[in-house]
């Protein structure tokens, strides 16, 4: 099935089985590896992508679902001039990332809640609440935690 | 560097790590394994004949079809049968007596002992088509009895070898002792403890990518010890050594599960040979549910025995341990444990045993902590009975009974020689860090209290050994000087995220006095260091720090060498600092950079041998119970760690911090629950299997003293395993506490609601008894 993905502003023709699940496209059909699959079925976040905004397990959605969506991932989160995201700054800052497996989801969960609503940094509940959406068993997550509120500051 | 902590950072954070799956390789074949679904049968028939026909698979292996192809054309070895498992002889893992008899075929022969053991392998153009040609493959297994219990197992009633005990090996530390001792102690504690199967459960899974070139082979793995791998690899093919390059790109996390060869790398590696292609497994999380390996799997029984005043008298500790349906890998593992059953304490009698039972599951193996997290949880489980028992504050006990500062080196009576230790000083630093006497305070008005819930503290002292096993603890190093002034360092380490690339060039740049930016690392390829052994048993620092400072002053006295052979002086008239040689009269100085570029190129390879560490520590647990919904709240974890000198003391906070994380899972929500058939209850992977996710982290605070190590002039020891070790047993025994119970035993781990409530409900201590 002949798709056109958006990803990271880049347009992608593609033509791909309906079967294929986003992530798998991203990462071998648009050679876009940043993007891992830690479970494969919804739990873990790891493959977590922004889709026209939104934070989504890209394990649990199919490319074609996507045709003519814009897609964000970690490759896409550095500014035009390649200057790091607040986030990726803070991570590194707060040791929120040991093999570092885990961490491209954790990133886009907190991206996509960042762009949606700046102030989230003021409810540290709210923070917690997207930490709690993904796994990472390196870092035991408080490190993660304290990269997100630096990051919102 | 600058703006990143970590000089992995960078590439982590951008979607530029490498990981083994996110290598191109073109014409890449993606392996799928098609696994039984039951623990344990007779293997009557596989047809793989309709996934052959499937579109896009290139091939499909089953143990009966191997004699039907022809003989692999780079291989030495017969293809018509793959060559068995390879057993681990490093520290004692597995032994010859235990494998004799009992081949671990890749593929399934004729009897399948445990669930997920694979019967076929379909390799396909990509993953999508190999699963298709997975899912035609048809095959039927006459169930048999399962056995999933060692002393189930143990009685031999099922055997999983024919003509074989299902006891695979049988242990002992220290020397046994005579009933007196137990009659004539004021008090003595008895009790059993289950430490229960459980997945390291690293984010990535399991990894591997052979490439076949030329007459050579690359094999890219998320892999401990990729020498070892190579070494593996080549004795299965036949092959000398220097045919085949082990490189470990990026790694997902290992935590001890990632150091072997598995059935599905000997499959993968034979399969690329034979197709003459780049193949691939990238394990998935649900067949890892059912085929990683495991960690710890013991049922324990315990005798401690102490006089009026607390003092220690006996310890015995009774192993049976899971070892899984295969000795292979770590049928000798539980002598982790039996090694440092003394613990901290200076027991004048310890007396461990182990029987390793094989049983219908996949292959226990090293996680994190490896052994001595049972060891600190049967003895600090024990040791709050005991002040139970005798009416002594927890603290006071553990206190009268310390090996102290000035006894070291301490023999055990196990047999370890413990290095260095300051154990009471650890414990000290834990208590005023939690609060100690203000927790139990509130503890007091609680039970006062009718309408409050009930808190407990627990307290959890620990001693663990690092480094390796005898024939284990060296590691290869070189150091080499360039023209441009960059310094590379290579050793034989290979890390899965624990910072090497920052930690080792900033030790060597310390060392030499070289601007650290001027260093770079290189580790996990065989190609760029002769020999190497790898990162487990918390070696890295240790071991490999030391390799790295050893081959630093080499390259010193090699720099010094030249220069007195350059100026015509004698090696003691050239001093060394800040990275340059200078004649010891007086005169200008020349770095290193310039040196080499007069006298040529400086490289120094050796081999550094480390005593064990015996790192140690004290966790202390608050928690609220709720009797009524059996909920466990924990209110507050300290954790104080010694691990001798730190080299990155944010690289070993974090992994401090993460590792307490884990020993939460342990004591509360992680474990495998079989069903009547053997067949673990894991069927919805990561919703099944509860790893911590934030919601259950209370707050943590890691703090560190240092004693060091005086095995290596570096005098760092192990970091990274101690909250495996030290924070189950203290929130285990904080529940316990908060329960006041008669009977510890009926909190075996981990502690759901379910068991909590129904412990709730038991006897509790009479406080007038």
């Amino acid at each position: 099935m002949k798709i056109t993905l958006t990803v990271n502003g880049r347009a992608y023709p593609l033509d791909v089985e309906p079967r294929r699940i986003l992530a798998d496209v991203l990462r071998e059909d648009c050679r876009l590896t940043g993007t891992h699959l830690g479970c494969e079925h919804g739990v873990c976040g790891a493959c977590t992508v922004l889709v026209d905004g939104e934070a989504v397990r890209s394990c649990l959605m199919l490319a074609v679902q996507c045709d003519g969506s814009s897609v964000r991932t970690v490759e896409g989160l550095a500014g035009p001039d390649g200057e790091p995201h607040p986030l990726q700054r803070a991570f590194s800052a707060e040791h929120a990332l040991q093999c570092g497996f885990c961490t491209p989801g954790f990133l886009m969960v907190a991206a996509g809640a960042l762009e949606a609503d700046p102030t989230i940094g003021d409810d540290p509940e709210r923070v917690h609440g997207l930490v709690e959406s993904n796994i990472c068993r390196c870092t035991g997550y408080e490190p993660i935690r304290r990269a997100i509120m630096r990051a919102a500051r | 560097m600058g703006r990143w902590t970590r000089r992995e950072d960078e590439r982590l954070l951008t979607g530029r790590g490498r990981y083994v799956a996110d290598m191109a390789v073109p014409g890449c074949l993606d392996a799928v394994f098609v696994r039984s679904d039951v623990a344990h049968g007779v293997l009557r028939t596989v047809d793989c004949s309709a996934a052959r026909r499937v579109a896009g698979v290139a091939e499909v292996w089953s143990a009966t079809d191997l004699s039907e192809l022809p003989a692999c054309r780079q291989a030495a070895a017969d293809l018509q049968d793959l060559p068995p498992v390879p057993h681990t002889l490093l520290a004692r893992l597995s032994t010859e007596e235990a494998v004799v008899g009992r081949e671990w075929p890749v593929l399934v022969k004729d009897r399948v002992r445990y669930p997920g053991e694979a019967v076929a392998v379909v390799v396909g153009e990509d993953r999508y088509r190999a699963e298709d040609g997975a899912a035609e493959v048809t095959f039927e297994i006459e169930a048999l009895p399962a056995v999933v219990k060692p002393a189930a197992a143990a009685e031999d009633s099922v055997r999983l070898f024919e003509g074989l005990s299902n006891v695979a090996f049988q242990g002992v530390a220290g020397e046994p002792m005579e009933e007196s001792v137990w009659q004539g102690a004021a008090a003595v504690v008895e009790a059993r403890y289950r430490q229960q199967l459980l997945m390291p459960t690293p984010m990535e899974c399991r990894t591997i990518l052979a490439v076949p070139e030329g007459d050579r082979l690359t094999v890219w793995c998320g892999h401990q010890m990729p020498h070892r791998l190579r070494r593996e690899l080549a004795t299965l093919l036949g092959w000398s050594l220097d045919r085949i390059r082990v490189v470990v790109p990026d790694t997902g996390g290992a935590f001890g599960s990632k150091s072997a060869a598995f059935p599905e790398f000997v499959a993968v590696v034979f399969l690329a040979l034979t197709l003459r292609r780049p193949v691939r497994w990238i394990e998935d999380r649900l067949e890892s549910m059912l085929t990683a390996t495991r960690g710890r799997g013991q049922d324990q029984r315990v005798r401690l025995a102490a006089d009026a005043d607390g003092h220690l008298l006996a310890y015995e500790l009774t192993i049976d341990a899971d070892v899984g349906a295969y000795p292979h890998l770590g049928v000798g593992l539980p002598m982790q444990t039996a090694w440092m059953a003394p613990g901290p304490y200076r027991t004048p009698r310890v007396h461990a045993t182990v029987r390793s039972v094989l049983t219908n599951t996949m292959v226990t193996y090293p996680y994190r902590g490896a052994g001595r997290p049972e060891a600190t949880i049967a003895l600090e489980r024990s040791m709050d009975a005991l002040a139970r028992r005798l009416r002594i504050d927890p603290v006071e006990l553990r206190r009268r009974n310390f090996i102290p500062p000035e006894s070291f080196p301490y023999r055990t009576p196990t047999g370890r020689e413990y290095d260095s230790g300051d154990y009471a000083a650890a414990l000290d630093l834990a208590l005023e860090t939690l609060g100690y006497a203000d927790w139990r305070a509130e503890q007091a008005r609680r039970r006062g209290d009718s309408g409050a819930l009930p808190l407990g503290i627990g307290l959890s002292c620990y001693v663990e050994r690092s480094g390796g096993e005898p024939g284990g603890l060296h590691e290869f190093a070189a150091v080499e000087a360039h023209e441009d002034g960059t310094v590379i360092a290579r050793c034989g380490a290979a890390p899965s995220g624990q910072g090497h690339e920052t930690t080792f060039p900033a030790l060597v740049a310390k060392t030499l006095g070289v601007d650290e930016a001027r260093v770079r690392l290189v580790e996990g390829d065989t190609d760029e260091l002769p020999e190497g052994l790898g990162s487990f048993a918390s070696r890295s620092a240790q071991v490999a720090g030391a390799a790295l400072q050893h081959a630093c002053g080499l390259l010193i006295d090699e720099a010094r060498g030249c220069a007195a052979r350059l100026w015509g002086v004698p090696v003691a008239e050239v001093a060394w600092s800040d990275g340059a040689v200078s004649p010891a009269s007086g005169g200008s100085a020349m770095g290193l950079a310039e040196l080499v570029k007069v006298t040529g190129p400086l490289r120094v390879d050796d081999r550094f041998e480390s005593g064990m560490g015996f790192p140690f520590g004290a966790h202390a647990a608050v928690v609220e119970v709720d009797p009524e919904l059996g909920t466990v709240q924990v209110l507050r974890v300290v954790a104080v760690d010694d691990c001798g000198v730190v080299l990155n003391p944010g690289v070993v906070a974090g992994q401090a911090f993460g590792s307490a994380v884990q020993g939460i899972g342990q004591a509360l929500y992680e474990g495998v629950p079989f069903d009547e058939n053997g067949v673990p209850q894991l069927a919805n992977g990561l919703l099944d299997y509860l790893v911590p996710t934030a919601t259950e982290i209370p707050p943590i605070t890691v703090k560190d003293t240092c004693t060091p190590s005086p095995s290596t002039p570096l005098g760092a020891k192990g970091a990274g395993e101690s909250g495996c070790i030290g924070t189950p047993a203290a929130i285990v025994n904080a529940v316990a506490d908060a329960l006041q119970l008669a009977d510890a035993d009926l909190l075996q781990m981990p502690l759901t609601p379910d068991v909590v409530w129904r412990a709730a409900r038991a006897p509790k201590l009479r406080e007038s008894a």
